[in-house]
């Protein structure tokens, strides 16, 4: 699915959009960084989403947030993602939305970190037109939806400036790896 | 008379300008006119299909949990809105842009019904805090400065809020989280509504689309029913091109598809309000395929200079005055429908390609029929124009009132009061003291001038039969010297200003008489590209006669028939005299985007001139003339031609070339009033200056 002309694209048009990748080998890797970034950062209550594929072990040391309510997600200082494909013609991250919890991860916290498999990269979205369809489509469980994702939260409504972080984060920031290491 | 403001015109134009920069390079290696051709064509299929999508988009959001209902018009859209929320218990509502509520004036409704309202979008809620509508579609609050905003923002917040930008939308972040998480339900608009699988699309850049519709417990979704598509794949083709064109951006931030389920508790409202009717319009349909992108409005010379407080009822600009036509009454559309210049620049730029301009000339017809006419333009369109001795008589007297109206490097001078208003601002010309035909009468032997069965026949127009025949006798001379057999029209006005009022009839009388004038012709050059308009375009739609249309056939722009037959021999027919001056071309509304003539008209030139034109900057910005239009709207007239005399200043020409005695009289009248020592020139007069013997 994924050329290495892809992934450069990718990351070029992610990065013209606002956003920042950063390329890791692997989940593993993806994962490491994405703690030891969250600790730079101080970031006290780090909301992931369920389809985050975290560690069996070890999720002691994180941040993490237990919320109960939505307005929980609101003290969360980031969020922990994974988005499903990466369109390379425009940089937009592609999630397949299951329920209203991982919709909250991604647009509510100020700061957003997306893992994303490199070889779940296509061209354009013309591509996985079926598959966005059909999960569309799908007899109804959770909240079936679809999110484009394209850089960080923006505006340009007060005299035409470009301004980060409105409702959505105002950070960005894409973990590119190749997938679970052999 | 009005005053444009001039903090507003910059800001709008420096909008358009680095808008077109960042579109050029958002469509960069797409054919727009095939993506908008394609868009086309499945809003049309949908539109011709309405009834039956909504129906399946209906049942399948059903199926999926979601409570779907219909609204005749705007007050049972409120009445359903309201309803939905007192059902719940919900007393505060946080919405995410929707035009359509803005059509059916939701916000009031709820005020008075006790229900708080809540706008996410920035620059929306700029506007509800101000208290005042919105002024674009997409950019609500563009009008204002971060002055302006952070005085609205301290005095309904209650707190001093510093006018730096960064700062302004941290305000607004934090406020409106804040009212998000209380928020009982939250209502969205969508972008496209997806038959298949029931689901709405839904773009923003700030993410409050998504924030509305996933944090409150309650949604609805407002839309009307023109926005259902069959299938995503529609709904991805429009995602192509409306970022793209509303903004210059490949994609928007966030783009999201919504489906229903029976975990959310989602209430989606079809609204109709009117659109049935428009759809039963053969003529008018087209309008629905609007996908609300603002493109029209980011390029109209008008909406530039005045802004959404003028140009809008509730909708903007030029498609703004055919929706409110439809949507709010044709009296709400009267004021608005005078604003069209005619330039047709939307038309270039429509992502569905509604003949926006086309359209505003037949509104302006039904406005003359139901509103009746306004006083000055019966007299001028049904009594003088439309007889074609009553306007001979009139120009005949206006030569013969030379004296008392004196005439000094053909500019009329002490004009009476009540024209003197009229040419404050650029000089207007008096009548030549010989019309066209009296010239090629007199200058001409009658071999030269071809005799009654000439094959190719000119058409100048009334500009240059009255006023300016020296541009008609240079062409005539040009064609003379490459050996054409070519005779002027009997003269007659093409109808063109009685049509673009709405005063097809008389419009008609004369162009009849027209094209009887010309019956016989090969073929029928023009020097006016508004004429050729008429000839081409408006008068074949009016009469929709085989006749009239084989005589569109037959009409080509003076520079557009010698660049076709003539490129080669050019070369070697110029006059050797050196030309010092450079010259600058000015591309007429439409010269350029009627008739795409643009790229001959400089061709022709650079190889006469044989050298490169200097461009100006925008050289296809309006000058401001479009007629009647310089009389009805002085303000914006003035305004217009100030923007292109200046970049004619930058680009230190001597010379200005143009191919429209409109344009000529415009540009001619701006430089003597301002003392510019600038000489315009219509094409054809270059093209004699350099092809024929000095006379």
């Amino acid at each position: 699915m994924v050329s290495v002309r892809c992934d450069a694209e990718f990351i070029a048009k992610a990065t013209a959009a606002g956003g920042e990748i950063v390329r890791l080998s692997d989940l593993g890797n993806a994962l490491a960084f994405a703690l030891d970034f969250l600790k730079q950062q101080d970031i006290k209550a780090v909301a992931f989403a369920p389809d985050v594929p975290l560690p069996s072990a070890g999720t002691e040391t994180w941040p993490l947030l237990k919320p109960r309510s939505r307005e929980d997600y609101l003290a969360a200082g980031a969020g922990l993602v994974r988005a499903d494909y990466g369109v390379s013609s425009t940089g937009t991250l592609v999630h397949l939305d299951r329920s209203a919890d991982e919709k909250i991860v991604w647009t509510l916290p100020p700061l957003c970190l997306c893992l994303l498999d490199s070889r779940r990269i296509v061209r354009d979205l013309d591509d996985i037109s079926a598959v966005l369809s059909s999960h569309l489509s799908e007899a109804a469980f959770g909240e079936p939806q679809v999110s484009l994702v394209t850089g960080p939260s923006r505006t340009t409504d007060i005299e035409c400036r470009l301004t980060l972080g409105v409702h959505g984060p105002g950070r960005l920031v894409i973990l590119l790896h190749d997938g679970q290491a052999s | 008379m009005k005053k444009i403001d001039p903090q507003l015109r910059r800001v709008l134009r420096e909008f358009s300008k680095s808008y077109l920069l960042k579109r050029e390079d958002a469509f960069a290696g797409m054919d727009f006119e095939e993506l908008r051709t394609e868009l086309a064509e499945i809003k049309d299929r949908a539109l011709s299909k309405c009834r039956e999508l909504c129906a399946q988009f209906e049942a399948k959001a059903r199926e999926k949990g979601a409570k779907v209902h219909h609204a005749a018009n705007g007050a049972e859209a409120n009445r359903l809105v309201h309803s939905i929320l007192k059902g719940h218990g919900a007393e505060f509502l946080v919405k995410s842009k929707s035009m359509v509520s803005e059509e059916t004036r939701l916000n009031e409704y709820l005020f008075r019904k006790g229900i708080e309202v809540r706008e996410t979008d920035l620059g929306e809620w700029i506007m509800q805090l101000a208290g005042e509508p919105p002024t674009h579609m997409v950019l609500p609050a563009i009008h204002l400065t971060r002055k302006d905003v952070a005085q609205i923002f301290s005095r309904r917040l209650g707190k001093e809020v510093p006018d730096d930008i960064p700062a302004l939308v941290e305000v607004a972040r934090d406020e409106l989280r804040r009212e998000i998480s209380r928020a009982g339900a939250g209502l969205t608009g969508a972008n496209a509504l997806i038959a298949e699988n029931g689901s709405i699309m839904l773009v923003t850049n700030e993410g409050n689309g998504r924030i509305v519709s996933i944090m409150p417990p309650l949604r609805i979704v407002l839309a009307s029913i023109e926005k259902v598509v069959p299938a995503t794949k529609d709904a991805l083709l429009l995602l192509k091109v409306l970022p793209r064109n509303a903004t210059g951006q490949k994609i928007t931030s966030y783009v999201s598809f919504i489906a229903p389920s029976p975990q959310q508790d989602l209430h989606l409202i079809l609204l109709d309000n009117h659109r049935s009717e428009i759809l039963a319009d053969p003529l008018f349909r087209e309008i629905l395929r609007c996908i609300k992108c603002s493109a029209c409005l980011n390029v109209c010379p008008v909406y530039q200079m005045v802004g959404g407080k003028r140009y809008a009822y509730i909708y903007m600009g030029g498609i703004g005055t055919l929706l409110t036509a439809w949507i709010h009454g044709l009296g709400e559309s009267a004021e608005l429908a005078d604003f069209c210049l005619g330039c047709h620049r939307c038309e270039a730029f429509c992502a569905t390609k509604i003949r926006i301009a086309d359209l505003v000339i037949a509104l302006r017809e039904r406005l003359n029929r139901e509103a009746g006419k306004p006083f000055w333009k019966r007299v001028a369109f049904d009594g003088v124009l439309a007889h074609p001795a009553l306007t001979q008589v009139l120009f005949s007297s206006g030569r013969a009132s030379r004296r008392v109206v004196a005439r000094e490097k053909g500019f009329a001078r002490n004009l009476p009061p009540p024209l003197g208003r009229y040419d404050r601002f650029r000089a207007l010309p008096s009548p030549a003291p010989k019309s066209l035909t009296q010239r090629v009468r007199e200058t001409l032997p009658q071999e030269q001038a071809g005799g009654r069965a000439a094959r190719i026949v000119l058409f100048g127009g009334c500009l240059v039969e009255h006023f300016y025949p020296e541009v008609g006798l240079d062409a005539l001379r040009v064609l003379t010297r490459l050996g054409y057999d070519a005779r002027p029209a009997e003269p007659c006005c093409c109808g063109f200003p009685a049509a673009n009022s709405g005063f097809r009839s008389s419009a008609l009388k004369t162009f009849r008489r027209l094209m009887e004038g010309l019956e016989g012709a090969e073929a029928v050059l023009t020097l006016c590209p508004t004429c050729t308009t008429m000839l081409i375009r408006l008068g074949p739609d009016l009469m929709r006669t085989e006749k009239a249309r084989n005589l569109a056939q037959k009409v080509v722009p003076f520079s557009r028939f010698l660049l076709e037959r003539e490129k080669s021999r050019l070369q070697g027919l110029l006059s050797s005299r050196p030309l010092a001056n450079s010259v600058t071309y000015h591309d007429s509304c439409h010269h350029k985007h009627v008739l795409g003539a643009s790229r001959e008209s400089r061709e022709i030139l650079e190889i006469v001139l044989g050298k490169k034109l200097q461009e100006m900057d925008e050289p296809d910005a309006c000058c401001g003339f479009a007629g009647s239009f310089s009389i009805s709207h002085p303000e914006v007239s003035e305004s217009l031609l100030e923007g292109k005399l200046e970049s004619i200043r930058k680009a230190e020409a001597q010379v200005v070339a143009l191919d429209c005695p409109g344009c000529l009289l415009q540009i001619r009248g701006g430089c003597e009033r301002k003392k510019e020592n600038i000489e315009v020139k219509h094409t054809a007069q270059v093209l004699a200056e350099r092809l024929c013997q000095k006379r």
